[in-house]
Order: structure tokens, then sequence, then C-alpha cells
């Protein structure tokens, strides 16, 4: 397991090296203009945008400024390890605005997730087990309206129904937890109701499904013959086969969710990482565009390692070399 | 809804909202029945990000909004304005200076004195002296320290081998004592007073700047003040040696910007900024529909941000509402730009044509309607000619619609009319290249552009473009047409007009803003890989390329004066020879700026030179 381990993670690094590559790439291919003249004014001077693509280091091709940022990911630059430059567009040092930022999103995901996977479980299992009943039918329901409604929508009804019309929650923007845990909650509770409901609604049909299928194999026929509490039947012997599945996208989406949840992050304006990643694109600010990328990237493939982590326990079939 | 009542029921709304355009317009300054108290603080919601040129560094910032910033609430200059709305607000006035001064040796020489009194504040804590305008100015001759409108000073003797760093000063800038300045210019220059008013000439302490030599935006952070207010936490910022400097607590470049009362200032000392309130909060919001529901409900008090039309649309149109509307003329020009060397456009026929033919009504209706401005009908916003060009509409039509008879007319003559129907009917006429951006606008506008056009024969092949005006200002990518631009002053001035915009020796390969290449030649053509017909202006086919080089030069060195206005005057010329003669443009729009006010204050006032709210003129209940 370890060696496994061990080889994974070193994938990883070649992994999140590629999809940096392929930013650079992108980025200095796009036929978008120079960057430099957004910092050179409305009525740019030849001298400007020349010392503004040597300031910025455009004027080098990508392979090369490929070449240095790896040199200072591995080795560090002035702000310390890793060395991530700094924001074309506030010269603030991306590796701050990431460490600054990344608790936002962070927490949403962490709330989120856990909302969405314990609720969409939960439900995908009462559906299961009253298949066909009223319970089963309004739960398939919500999860129809859950995959349905827009995000964004989402969002702003959350903020107009319960932040301003019923004041029951703060407002929107992040408060961090050091400003004290119930102010923290009433600004991330509704991001996070946001967030999961999308998420628990797919769960839920997923775990149900899954469970149905399960329920109906043998072995779980032979476990109630044997007399074994329905309870026990159901959680102990159905549902831990049916997780499989929902382990495997449960990694994935909380790793997109690192540079993604855009949306959500925009209409709570709780700016975190897919915010930054959003402007910082806008903006052509490479350096803050390849910060998140990394992050993300870096974020799927570990996460991908403990989601197979976690198959080795749920599953006992599976063990590897 | 039948189509003849929804279009009576559309017309009735416009006239509504138009009518509350009349009365929220105009106004200088607006107050709630509450009076004006000093105290409180001001809580300003910024869209998206601050968007910065320069990290708000006054040496290289360029946004008009930060001008907002830096001019009211953090750097005063020699000569400035009273931070209010309309022609009153365009007036220069003394800010640091004691007086405006008569320019002398032929309109050449500048001398002006330094107020007693005027500090910066902590942790500089000690009195302006001449040499800190002389810090400032050799930032921004410095190409290295990030200078954006450097340009407007190369009439100062000394300031290009400064620049090229064949000189250790300035010559042209003299102090012959600590509390006067003398500038001597090449030439005499009409304009030089409100070259002056522009923040990257307010003094500027050298123990801290020579900090952040050679490294554009990193002074903003740890900008010294001389106005009412500074940088939270600046006083606390240690300034003993340049290592030991750190940003203030209050700007992170990114999320905020927290401004404190600057102990130092002395009021009497400044007759244009009343400094009501005791702080000053800009705080970046992701989703303008969340500033203005923060608006509401009392969270931010005004805002930097575009506003969703519903938004917009309530508050022009409900009655208890109105107070917090407030709509000034923004100084800007938005238009239609016609490259005159691209086929069909290097024909003048042509140019007028488009001219008659675009419905700019509809045009306006797609950014919200007479709310959002009002009808161009010439280059430069009346406001800058203090309206004496109002009457001046040479392609005025009905309802400001368009007027296809008039627009045949105009093309009969051109070359591309092949069937002699008034109609642009040759093979180039079609699938011409218009440049389109994507904002939520801008598929409506090419909706009508195209369809107008149609009328006369002209098709377009539509390229849209995020972020379109790195492609426009390349010059050879040949564009014969865009929709995308606009354009405002940079202070009043008609010359911040004029020249970016048509004079051919400012035309360079990217970052080119004279996208029409007015006045290009044949050398620069071959030059800049243009593809065109580059050939002179010739009046007689109205082929070839016009040029107001020669009206440009006549103009520039010229001054008003209590006697008369002959600058002004040049450039009225100027503008009706361009609209009638060279045609580079369909101007459609001189946009307003719109802002929204929460119940939390009790005086609002605009700030025309900037064209943002006065920050230093608004009070809030405290």
């Amino acid at each position: 397991m370890l060696l496994y381990i061990a080889r994974r993670l070193a994938w990883t690094v070649v992994v999140v090296l590629a999809v940096v590559f392929v930013t650079f790439f992108v980025f200095f291919k796009l036929p978008n203009g120079n960057p430099a003249l957004r910092f050179c004014g409305k009525s740019p001077t030849p001298e400007c945008i020349q010392l503004t693509t040597a300031r910025l280091h455009l004027d080098k091709p990508f392979y090369i400024e490929f070449g240095y940022f790896v040199k200072n990911f591995f080795l560090g630059d002035e702000n310390g390890w890793p060395g991530l430059g700094y924001s074309y567009g506030n010269y603030v040092s991306v590796r701050s605005e990431i460490i600054e930022r990344a608790p936002r999103t962070l927490w949403l995901i962490a709330g989120a997730a856990t909302i969405w996977l314990t609720g969409g479980v939960a439900i995908g299992v009462l559906s299961a087990v009253k298949r066909r009943r009223l319970p089963d039918r309004l739960a398939m329901g919500f999860a129809l309206f859950g995959i349905s409604a827009p995000v964004f929508w989402l969002g702003l009804m959350a903020l107009f129904i319960v932040w301003k019309e019923l004041h029951l929650t703060g407002g929107s923007g992040y408060v961090p937890l050091s400003d004290g845990v119930g102010h923290w909650l009433s600004h991330l509770i509704l991001p996070w109701c946001v967030l999961a409901l999308l998420y628990m609604a797919i769960y839920a049909r997923l775990t149900r499904n899954n469970l149905l299928e399960t329920l109906g194999e043998d072995y779980i026929r032979t476990a109630r013959a044997k007399g074994l509490p329905e309870r026990t039947v159901i959680f102990k012997h159905g549902l831990r086969a049916s997780l499989t599945p929902i382990v495997t996208i449960f990694g994935l989406d909380i790793a997109l969710l690192v540079g993604g949840a855009i949306i959500t992050e925009s209409v709570f304006n709780l700016q975190g990482l897919g915010w930054l990643a959003f402007n910082g694109a806008e903006t052509q600010d490479l350096p803050t565009v390849l910060g998140v990328v990394l992050c993300t990237a870096t974020a799927v493939a570990i996460m991908n390692l403990v989601v197979d982590i976690v198959y080795a326990f749920l599953d006992p079939r599976v063990r590897y070399a | 809804m039948s189509r003849p009542v929804r279009r009576v029921a559309a017309v009735l709304l416009s006239a509504g909202v138009a009518a509350a355009v009349l009365v929220a317009s105009g106004s200088a300054a607006r107050s709630s029945s509450a009076q004006i108290k000093a105290g409180g603080t001001l809580n300003v919601g910024w869209e998206s990000s601050f968007g910065f040129t320069d990290n708000l560094d006054p040496t290289g910032e360029y946004l008009g909004d930060a001008f907002g910033i830096l001019d009211n609430l953090l750097v005063r200059t020699l000569v400035g304005y009273n931070h209010t709305a309309g022609a009153a607000g365009n007036q220069l006035v003394p800010d640091i200076a004691t007086a405006l001064p008569k320019p002398t040796n032929g309109g050449k020489t500048y001398t002006f004195h330094i107020k007693p009194g005027i500090k910066f504040s902590p942790p500089v804590n000690r009195a302006v002296t001449s040499h800190d305008f002389v810090t400032a100015m050799e930032r921004l001759a410095n190409p290295k320290d990030g200078g954006q409108y450097a340009f407007y000073y190369k009439v100062i003797k000394g300031w290009d081998a400064y620049a090229a760093g064949k000189a250790k000063s300035i010559s042209g800038i003299s102090t012959p004592n600590d509390s006067t300045i003398v500038f001597n210019l090449t030439q005499p220059t009409g304009d030089f007073l409100y070259r002056m008013s522009m923040p990257a000439t307010g003094p500027q302490p050298a123990e801290v700047t020579k900090c952040f030599e050679g490294q554009p935006g990193k002074y903003a952070q740890d900008l010294i003040s001389t106005a009412g207010y500074m940088i939270e936490g600046i006083d606390k910022v240690d300034i003993s040696s340049c290592s030991a400097i750190k940003p203030a607590d209050g700007y992170d470049g990114q999320t905020h910007l927290f401004l404190v009362r600057n102990p130092n200032y002395d009021p009497k000392t400044d007759g244009t900024r009343k400094n009501y309130v005791d702080q000053v909060r800009f705080t970046v919001d992701a989703s303008d529909v969340d500033i203005y529901n923060k608006i509401e409900a009392g969270q931010l008090d005004l805002a930097t941000s575009s506003i969703p039309p519903s938004v917009l649309q309530k508050y022009a149109t409900t009655p208890s509402l109105k107070r917090y509307f407030h709509q000034n003329s923004g100084d800007r020009t938005w238009y239609l730009t016609m490259n005159i060397t691209q086929p069909p456009f290097d024909d003048i026929h042509v140019r007028k044509a488009m001219n008659w033919i675009i419905d700019k009504a509809a045009l306006r209706q797609t950014w919200g309607g007479p709310t959002v401005g009002q009808i161009a009908n010439h280059i430069v916003p009346d406001t800058l000619f203090n309206f004496k060009l109002q009457s001046y509409k040479p392609y005025k039509t009905p309802g400001d619609h368009g007027d296809l008879a008039k627009a045949k007319a105009a093309m009969k003559g051109s070359k591309y009319d092949t069937k002699g129907d008034g109609t642009c009917s040759a093979p180039q006429c079609k699938n011409v290249l218009m440049i389109s951006d994507t904002r939520g606008v801008d598929p409506g506008m090419v909706a009508t552009i195209q369809q107008d056009a149609k009328k006369i024969g002209i098709t377009f092949k539509v390229r849209q473009i995020n972020g379109a005006y790195p492609t426009i200002q390349t010059v050879a990518k040949n564009i014969p047409f865009a929709e995308r631009p606009g354009w405002g002053k940079d202070y009043a001035d008609p010359v911040t007009f004029f020249e970016p915009l048509f004079d051919g020796r400012t035309i360079i390969p990217t970052g080119n803003t004279n996208y029409s290449l007015v006045g290009i030649t044949q050398s620069q053509c071959r030059q800049l890989h243009v593809t065109g017909d580059c050939s002179p202006y010739n009046p007689k086919t109205g082929l070839g390329v016009p040029s107001v080089n020669s009206m440009l030069d006549k103009c520039e060195p010229l001054v008003n004066t209590e006697a008369n206005d002959a600058r002004t005057v040049c450039y009225e010329n100027l503008d009706k020879y361009l609209m009638t003669n060279v045609v580079p443009w369909v101007p459609w729009m001189w946009s307003y700026v719109t802002r929204i006010t929460s119940s939390n204050v009790t005086h609002y006032q605009f700030d025309q030179f900037s064209t943002t709210p006065a920050y230093s003129m608004i009070s809030v209940k405290s």
C-alpha cells in the first residue's frame, strides 16, 4: 500500500506539471493581444508597452517562462515556497492571495460536502427503502428540483428571502472564523445549502439506484433469511456495497470545486479561489490563473488517491501492490 | 399583448423614464431633508475587482474611477477643481497653489507658489515643498515607474532627456525656493494648467517613493496623502528604511481600500473639499445584484458598479426612490468607428451614408434607453464646449432613427454605388468585417447595425471577441469597422479627445487609439502593414486619407482668456470639420454616469473632473 501511495504521489507531480504546461501554452498562444496593453493606460505609448512587456516577462518564449515558473515553484521565490510569482494586476504575491482565499473556498466545500453527503445518502436510503411510496416520490421530486434549479437563481432567491426579507442569516461576504463562530456560520449557511442542493439531489438518486440494485442481490436475501435485523441488512451489507461509486464521484466533486465554485462564490461574494481564477482569466493575469490551476490540479490528483485508498477499506477485494 | 399595444406601452414607458431623467439629470448636488453633518462612514461597493491600471499608484494610475478616489481623498495637486457637477466642475481652481498662474515668456513659463500649511500624512509628517513636486514629475518621466500619461508633459524642457536617462534632472523644472516651482516649456501649451491637475503631478515624498523605484504600482499600498484622508494603518508603517516598509493594512490591492482622516490635513488650506465623513471604505463585491441589495439594506451607501436594468428602472420611475437616483454627464462619447483606409469606408460618401442610416435611438435602447445617455451628434460631448455646439446636429434624423432617403442621397457619387441607386452595391460592400465585444449590450447593437447597414447595401461579417480593444488597437489587423469604442476626457479640454483619436502622428502599431487612422501617411501605412488605400485625400472623389494635423497644431497653443475663448472656438471648428469633411465615426451616445445612493446618504455630489461621486463632498447619517 505504501509503495502504491508513493507511486501515485510521484505521478501527481507529473500530471500537475503537464496541466501547468498546457496552461502556459494556451495563454501564450491565444490571439487575445498583449496583456501589457492593459497596464499602459488608454493611450499606450510604444515605450510603455515595451517596458511593461519586459517587466511581465512576456517577451520570452513560453517554454522559457515555464522553466522559470517550475524553478521558482520548487525552489521558492522572495515570498517563500512555493514560488508563484506576482499578480500582473496588483503586484500582490499570488502565493499570499491563494493563502488568503483558500480558506473561503475550503470552508465552502467542507460545509456543503458534509450537507450533501449526509443529506443525499440519507434521502437515497429512505427513498430506496420506501420505494414507490410517498417518501420515495417526495424524495425524487426534491431531487428533480435540486438538479433543475440553477445555482445562481437559488443563491439569489435564498439571499432575497432568507437574508433580506426574513433576516434569518448574515448577508453575503465572507467572515473569518476568528470573528466568532456564530457570525462565521451565519454567512456560510446559505452558500452551503445552495451549493449542496444540486449535489444532494444527484447523490440521493445515485444512492437510491445503487442501493436498490444491491438490495436485490442474493447475499442480501441470505442475510434476511438468516434473521439479521433489517437495519443491519441495509446499512452494514447493502449501503456499504453501494457506496463505492458515491465515493468515486465525491472525491472528484470535492476536487473540482476547489477552483470551480465560481457561481456560488460570486453570488454570495465569497471571493474564493474560483472567483480569483475567473478574474485572472478575464484580465489575462497568467500568474494568478496558474496559481489556481495548480491548486485545482493538485486537489484532483490527491482526491483521486484518497478515493482509491478508501476503496481498499470499503471493498476487501481491492488490494494495491 | 398585441404588437401595436406593445409598441404604445414601450413608447409610454420610454417617455415616463425620459421624464424621470429630465428631473433627475443636471443636478449638481442632491440633499435630503436631513441636515448635512460631519461624521460617519461612507461605504462604497466596487463590482468584481478594482481594475486599477497601476494599483492606485498616482504616477501610473489612469482609471477614471481611481481619479475620483485620488483627487477627492488622497492627492492634492497644484491646481484642481471644485468637485461639483457640470461646467462648474470642469473649471480649474487653485488647490496647493496660491493662485492660477498666468503664463509668461510667450506662454512658455508657468510659476506656481505653494500655500503654507500643506503637510504629508503620517508617517512622513512634514511640510510639502516644491521639491516634492519635482519628485512626482521625475517619477512620471521615468519610464520604469509606470507613468501612463507622461506624454502630456513632454512639452516641459528637458523631459525627454531625463526620460531617456541622459540627464539627472528635468531641466525645465526649477525650484528657486521651497515654496516656488517654475515650469519652462518648449512651446506655448494652452491646456498646461489642466495637465497640472492630474493626480500624477501631486507631491510625493522622495524618502518613501525612492524605495519603489522601478516597481510600478507598489507605492500605492504606502501612498502618503496630502488630502483629507489617508490609508488606514499608514501611520504605523515604518519608513526608517526601504527594507522596513510594509504595505499599510487598509489597502490590499484586491478586496478593500479603507481610508481614515489625515490628522495633518488643514481644511483652512483647502477651499474645494468639505470631507464630511470620518471614514471611506471601498470594498469589492463579486455581484452587482448583491451590491444593490446591500444599498437597499443600508449596508452600502454607494457603488461603482453597473446597475442591473431592473434596479435602474425601479429607481428612475418610483417617486419615493428618485431622490436616491443621480445622473450626470459622463463626458464620454460612444461611437462606431470606420477605418478610412479599408473599403468601403475609404470613401467619404459611404461614411456619411452610415451616419444618416444608423438608428441611434435603437442603439441607445440596447443599453437601457434615455436613462443611460443622450444621443451624440458630434465628436466631443457638449459639456466640454459649454453647450455652444448643442444645436450642431449635422446628421439629425427624425427620432434619431435614421433616414434612408438622406443616406441614399449621401451614397450617390460613391465609387461603390455601382448601380447609381444610392446603395453600396460593389462586392466590397458585402461581408465587411465588424469587430464586436461580448458584453451584454453587444449582440443587440450588432443586430441594429446590421439591419441598418443592409438598407444601404452593406452587409457585415461579425467577429465577437471578448475584450475587443487590443484587436481594434492593432493597426496591422486592418479592421474596417468596430462597434465597441467609447472615449472619455482626461480633463476638461477638448484636446484630450482630438489628439489621441485623430492625430496621424500618434498612430502606433499596437495600443493605437486613432482607430480610423485619420492622418496616416503612405509611409506609415507601409511600416504598419496597412493594406488599404493610404493616398492623400482627394475632395473631388472623396477617396483617400484626410488629415487634421495642421488644425490640431493651430489649436494647441491657444489659451482661453477672459476676453475670448479662442481655444474652445478652434476646437469647435475642428469638431465640425471632422464631422463633415473627414467623418471617421458614427457617434451615437454621450453616456450619463448614474449612481444610486442609500438612505444613509444625506448629501450627494458629483465630481465632473473624474466623472465619479465627489467622495469629499458626500455626507451620511452619523
